[in-house]
């Protein structure tokens, strides 16, 4: 039996590709109508160039990460480092050119104004903070319900009438 | 083997190398994936509405002006407009993580509406990936490119938003019934052969309402440590804010601007000519003498980061009024600054007769300084810090 997805149908499909292909042919005529300003042949490296750095760099890199953590780090931490990683990885990401100080070169003392290492490892170092206590109390709590449930039914369960339940 | 089974062996076989199952994890299913492209569809459309206001000022229609009040909305939308494409990335990188195996699937259609499909998902990731790296570059003033950056990211925004309409209609029926699913209902029962997988339950990671709640604290965190270039309550949390709104930025200095030697020049003046019974011609000792008018306004640059200042200088409506000007021209309002795309922006009917549409010479009391525009610039309500020209030396009436 075939398991491949099912294909996109019915009028709506086509309706909604045919408005949306309109819109995008828009787009692509302003971008070459305005070619002094968008120089199409860059901005098509930009765009493709995206699309690759994502698909061939960044997304198998992050598959490796995650190849490596479930390999390498304890079961039960799995979770919290996932966590950390994935609040983590975009902020590095976004303060990359912060971090770099590309606008310095426009000289302008108003524009990256912070030490943007020691802000992004301060985030980081507040997020990873966060992750581990709240895997520290969800671990507790989730003691406590094991505990519970040896234990049998907490006292109130027994005493209250069916119908408060 | 008949041609279809082939097909299905190649992109289904476990043995080989474009096997779909490779990428199993129980994350990569359906539902998530709807909840993902229901956020960034979400954020992506505030995006574009608000980035379409943003070109409207900069590029004005004369059959539709702006108006200028009210006078924090640009501020708003523009500020909108930056939280929302930061807090994108995300919420973009998570939805390619968990459709990433559908890219990697051979072939890449069997009937025309898969291979369309396909196609509108290319322009779809294409776009979104550079909208939201062109956007975070931009504020961090990182130009890695050659070509302007606001033509660039206006046009593939269309691009973008049309990728997003033909990706709606084509998961219309998948997205709804994936969000509509019970609560208990087992995630992966319509198992989708590239995002589903029998994995669920055994896996010691997290689960799909973590991952989601995972990613919108992402989002947050990234939202909280940036808005505050522009939410005055959140300052202190900026911490990778490219600007801070407490310091009075610019966004671009006089030097930069070559105006140095011009705006502090004694030669200077303000030319006041176009369609005027009296052209008027004022030093800035002259400019001074006038009636001043002081108002409290936002600049908001298109880079996302506001502040609220006290401006004090002549009402432009006072100036058009002195020299003559018919009721409800507009105006052009010519900068020092050579060569730069905003050395002239337009004043409309409604902004030129504002109150609070001013020719400042004082921010905050302060005389202003070079940077900010000394000897002279416009300030005006609802209006993009790039259209506030600085150093300004000419008033066309229209």
């Amino acid at each position: 039996m075939s398991t491949s997805h099912p294909a996109p149908r019915g009028r709506l499909f086509w309706i909604g590709t045919a408005a949306g292909w309109a819109i995008i042919l828009y787009g692509l005529r302003g971008v070459f109508h305005h070619s002094l300003d968008t120089r199409p042949s860059q901005l098509a490296r930009f765009w493709i160039g995206g699309a690759v750095l994502h698909d061939l760099v960044l997304a198998p890199a992050v598959l490796g990460i995650g190849v490596g953590l479930a390999r390498l780090a304890p079961r039960r931490r799995r979770a919290t480092l996932q966590q950390a990683l994935i609040i983590c990885g975009p902020l590095a990401l976004f303060a990359y050119p912060e971090i770099r100080g590309y606008a310095h070169i426009l000289r302008n003392p108003t524009s990256l104004p912070h030490n943007y290492t020691v802000n992004l490892l301060l985030v980081t170092g507040a997020v990873i903070g966060a992750v581990a206590i709240t895997a520290f109390i969800r671990r507790r709590a989730g003691n406590i319900r094991a505990t519970s449930a040896r234990t049998g039914p907490a006292r109130q369960d027994i005493e209250a009438p069916p119908g408060n339940v | 083997m008949p041609v279809p089974e082939l097909l299905d062996r190649f992109t289904t076989d476990p043995d080989l190398p474009l096997r779909q199952h490779a990428y199993q994890s129980p994350l990569r299913d359906e539902r998530l994936a709807a909840w993902l492209g229901a956020a960034l569809g979400v954020l992506f459309t505030t995006c574009f509405a608000t980035g379409l206001f943003s070109h409207l000022h900069q590029h004005p229609l004369s059959w539709l002006p702006v108006p200028a009040r009210p006078a924090g909305l640009y501020r708003l939308t523009q500020g909108l407009h930056v939280a929302c494409g930061i807090a994108s990335l995300p919420v973009l990188l998570a939805k390619l993580w968990v459709v990433w195996p559908r890219f990697a699937s051979f072939p890449p259609g069997r009937r025309i509406a898969d291979a369309v499909e396909r196609l509108g998902v290319l322009a779809l990731v294409t776009g979104g990936i550079f909208m939201v790296f062109s956007g975070v570059a931009n504020i961090a003033q990182w130009y890695p490119w050659h070509f302007s950056f606001t033509a660039a990211h206006y046009w593939t925004a269309w691009i973008t938003i049309g990728a997003i309409v033909a990706h709606l209609a084509a998961k219309a029926p998948v997205t709804r019934r994936a969000l509509r699913r019970p609560r208990h209902r087992p995630a992966l029962a319509d198992a989708d052969p590239v995002l589903g997988t029998s994995a669920e339950g055994l896996h010691d990671g997290l689960d799909r309402r973590g991952f989601l709640l995972t990613v919108a604290a992402a989002s947050g965190v990234l939202t909280v440590t940036t808005v505050g270039q522009t939410l005055p309550g959140l300052r202190r949390l900026a911490l990778l804010a490219p600007r801070d709104a407490g310091d009075r930025p610019v966004n671009r200095s006089a030097r930069n601007a070559g105006v140095v030697e011009a705006a502090m020049s004694p030669d200077y003046r303000l030319r006041v000519e176009g369609r005027v019974a009296t052209p008027l011609t004022f030093t800035l000792a002259e400019l001074r003498a006038l009636p001043a008018h002081t108002a409290a306004l936002p600049i908001a640059c298109v880079e996302g980061w506001s502040y609220s200042a006290r401006w004090t200088g002549v009402r432009l409506r006072d100036l058009l009024a002195m020299a003559g000007a018919r009721s409800g021209a507009a105006v052009d309002v010519e900068s020092l600054e050579q060569h730069s795309p905003y050395q002239v922006s337009f004043v409309n009917h409604h902004q030129a007769q504002d109150r609070d549409t001013l020719l400042a010479t004082h921010l905050d009391g302060e005389p202003l300084s070079e940077d900010h525009g000394f000897p002279l610039r416009l300030i005006g309500p609802d209006r993009p810090g790039v259209n506030q020209t600085k150093w300004v030396t000419r008033i066309t009436v229209l």
